[in-house]
């Protein structure tokens, strides 16, 4: 146990010395996760949108000048070209909509708008037909109050002439009342309500957690490995191997030195996520913090392997793109529920994509224990193989006495 | 009489190249074997696999006298070529990491410190970062980290590779003290100067031992003026 702390201290001291590895670790992740935040946090702009052919159209009150550039046709199409604006609407018959094109998210803004501007255009337009059937029924109320009034004299004129044939007759005249009056429309919304989260949600909300546990992984994985690496270039593990300290002393002795790192990491990315950027968490730090501290254990049991495979730091920095990136495209920050069956298992071979779903659990959906056991569960169990694999690893350069 | 190493017939090859072909090296206690060759002729690696860090082709190798293992290590003192230090620390973390790996604690341990360090001449140097260390002043540490926790078999790769004439003198007066408080000591060298402190030699050429011995025998045996010339004679030149 001593030789573990022993391993753990120098490894503590290492990276307390070395100041600019310490500063990579804090203040690169803050910096990128607050770049993330403007990006994904920041409103959307609006977008810029033209009508032509309005001046015959009833359609007009639907595209309020605000919101609408009044064109002419060859403006319109000008303007779309130089890109001032994203689209256009043609309110002839049938109406049409012109889209800039370029840039699906722009496109997505505009006929969003234009939409929700379609549905006044059918407002107005169930209204028209509201009014022009009110006009047809009062019409007919009037022909009708007309034969009443005719009837009325016939009745008269009988009751003068004939009272029997009167006395015949039903008694059934009704009060004409008018036809229950068209009331108005009832507004046609939805109730919406979210079992996690709420509407103020953006994207950067569900980005976050997953982006704390990326940063810890990134930066765990190149710290660690390029440290275990110089430990065999620069002959220090032969050192080791030529002491009596066990393989499991070595490899978690890393494990507990970097852990503490990964806990003060963790802890301040965490803290800021939360309470400088004010992303949507409604579960309990503690929870995040294990979460990462489990995923750390991995990246650098991982890492330590790798390093096995490079001879120097350059060929250890190649594995970012070979393990890091896929991870992240995969890690479910992204939709991944369409891909291919084996992309998706591939997703699942990937512990980032289990610290993202518990992470998302715990911040978003607030779950306890139950909601993040099976994931923290998966992070072990890679840990665990990777560390397993490591000591068998090591033991090839103790070949005579393990 | 112990033998504090001891290898037999020990074959190593890397892809086509045989490195040791059937080398056998006895060391006796309390003596100081000098290796010596030119380089590429395996002496890094035969000292390598007498400590365990490499696995002979086939052969045999027993550490104070039974087969190598984790305890032995406690009494063996290892220096590689390569430096082997912890650039990031101080002079003095370097050595109280390498200390507590070998089970050393508290005041004994300090104190072991500053006295391996002193024999070393770095008493003035342990809070400096390793970085800002000179390649002789890496040396020295590198050797101090092999000492402080007083080995009985000490196996020394070039240590003494890089130093002035005025180190390398105090270095080998530290080797002879080690020497005459009871421990063995094998050291590879090129420097022929070197040589004559010796007990032993091993002659290492082309993965072969090809002569053994005091270095004064050997140069009666074979009639020559310095250990040097046994090797041209044995390549089957004249000197």
């Amino acid at each position: 146990m001593s030789n573990l702390f022993a391993m753990a201290r120098r490894i503590i001291r290492q990276i307390v010395r070395d100041k600019r590895t310490l500063a990579l670790l804090i203040i690169a992740p803050l910096l990128i996760l607050t770049l993330v935040w403007y990006i994904f946090g920041a409103k959307t702009s609006e977008p810029n949108l033209a009508i032509i052919n309005y001046n015959s159209s009833n359609l007009l009150p639907a595209f309020k000048s605000a919101d609408y550039e009044r064109m002419s046709p060859l403006e319109a199409r000008q303007a779309l070209a130089d890109k001032k604006i994203d689209a256009y609407v043609d309110l002839g018959h049938p109406v049409n909509v012109h889209l800039e094109g370029s840039d699906p998210s722009r496109n997505g803004l505009a006929m969003s708008k234009i939409q929700k501007s379609m549905q006044t255009v059918q407002q107005i337009q169930v209204k028209q037909m509201q009014t022009q059937l009110t006009n047809v029924i009062r019409s007919q109320q009037k022909a009708i109050q007309a034969q009443q009034q005719v009837m009325k004299q016939m009745t008269i004129a009988l009751q003068q002439y004939a009272p029997s044939t009167l006395a015949a007759l039903p008694r059934n005249t009704t009060q004409a009342g008018l036809p229950s009056g068209a009331q108005p429309g009832e507004k046609v919304q939805l109730d919406v309500s979210y079992l996690h989260g709420n509407s103020g949600l953006n994207t950067f909300d569900s980005f976050g957690p997953a982006m704390v546990g990326i940063f810890v992984f990134l930066f765990i994985f190149m710290i660690g490995g390029v440290s275990f690496l110089r430990e065999r270039t620069t002959g220090t593990l032969d050192r080791l191997m030529a002491s009596p300290i066990r393989n499991y002393q070595i490899i978690c002795g890393y494990l507990v030195g970097f852990g503490l790192f990964v806990i003060v990491q963790s802890f301040i990315l965490t803290c800021y996520i939360v309470y400088v950027l004010k992303i949507y968490n409604v579960g309990s730090i503690l929870d995040v913090l294990i979460i990462v501290f489990i995923l750390s254990f991995s990246a650098l049991s991982l890492s330590i392997l790798l390093s096995t495979f490079a001879s120097n730091e350059l060929q250890m920095f190649q594995f970012i793109p070979l393990v890091i990136v896929p991870q992240v495209f995969l890690s479910g920050l992204f939709p991944i529920e369409t891909l291919p069956g084996w992309v998706r298992v591939i997703g699942n071979l990937m512990p980032i994509h289990y610290s993202t779903d518990a992470l998302r659990n715990i911040m978003i959906r607030g779950t306890g224990f139950s909601g993040w056991w099976l994931d923290g569960g998966a992070l072990l169990l890679f840990s665990l193989v990777f560390i397993i694999i490591n000591i068998y690893v090591i033991r090839a350069s103790r070949p005579l006495a393990s | 009489m112990t033998y504090p190493v001891k290898g037999e017939h020990l074959y190593k090859h890397y892809k086509k190249q045989v490195v040791l072909d059937d080398v056998s090296l006895t060391l006796r206690e309390g003596e100081i074997y000098g290796l010596i060759g030119p380089s590429g002729a395996g002496k890094t690696t035969l000292v390598r696999i007498l400590l365990g860090l490499e696995k002979a082709d086939s052969g045999n190798v027993e550490l104070f006298e039974q087969t190598p293992t984790l305890d032995a290590f406690r009494s063996l003192g290892y220096m590689a070529q390569s430096d082997a230090l912890y650039n990031e620390l101080s002079a003095y973390q370097n050595l109280e990491f390498f200390a507590s790996i070998q089970g050393m604690r508290g005041k004994e341990k300090k104190q072991r410190i500053l006295d391996v360090a002193k024999s070393v001449g770095l008493e003035n140097d342990l809070k400096k970062n390793v970085a800002q260390f000179s390649g002789g002043m890496r040396r020295r540490l590198s050797l101090a980290a092999a000492l402080v926790h007083e080995p009985r078999l000490y196996l020394l790769d070039e240590p003494t590779v890089g130093l002035d004439p005025l180190i390398r003198r105090s270095i080998w007066t530290l080797f002879h003290y080690l020497k005459s408080k009871g421990a063995t000591i094998i050291v590879t060298t090129h420097v022929m100067d070197e040589v004559a402190q010796c007990d032993r030699v091993g002659l290492l050429s082309e993965g072969h031992i090809i002569a053994q011995g005091a270095p004064k025998e050997l140069t009666q045996e074979f009639g020559v003026s310095t250990v040097e010339d046994v090797f041209l004679i044995k390549e089957g030149m004249k000197p």
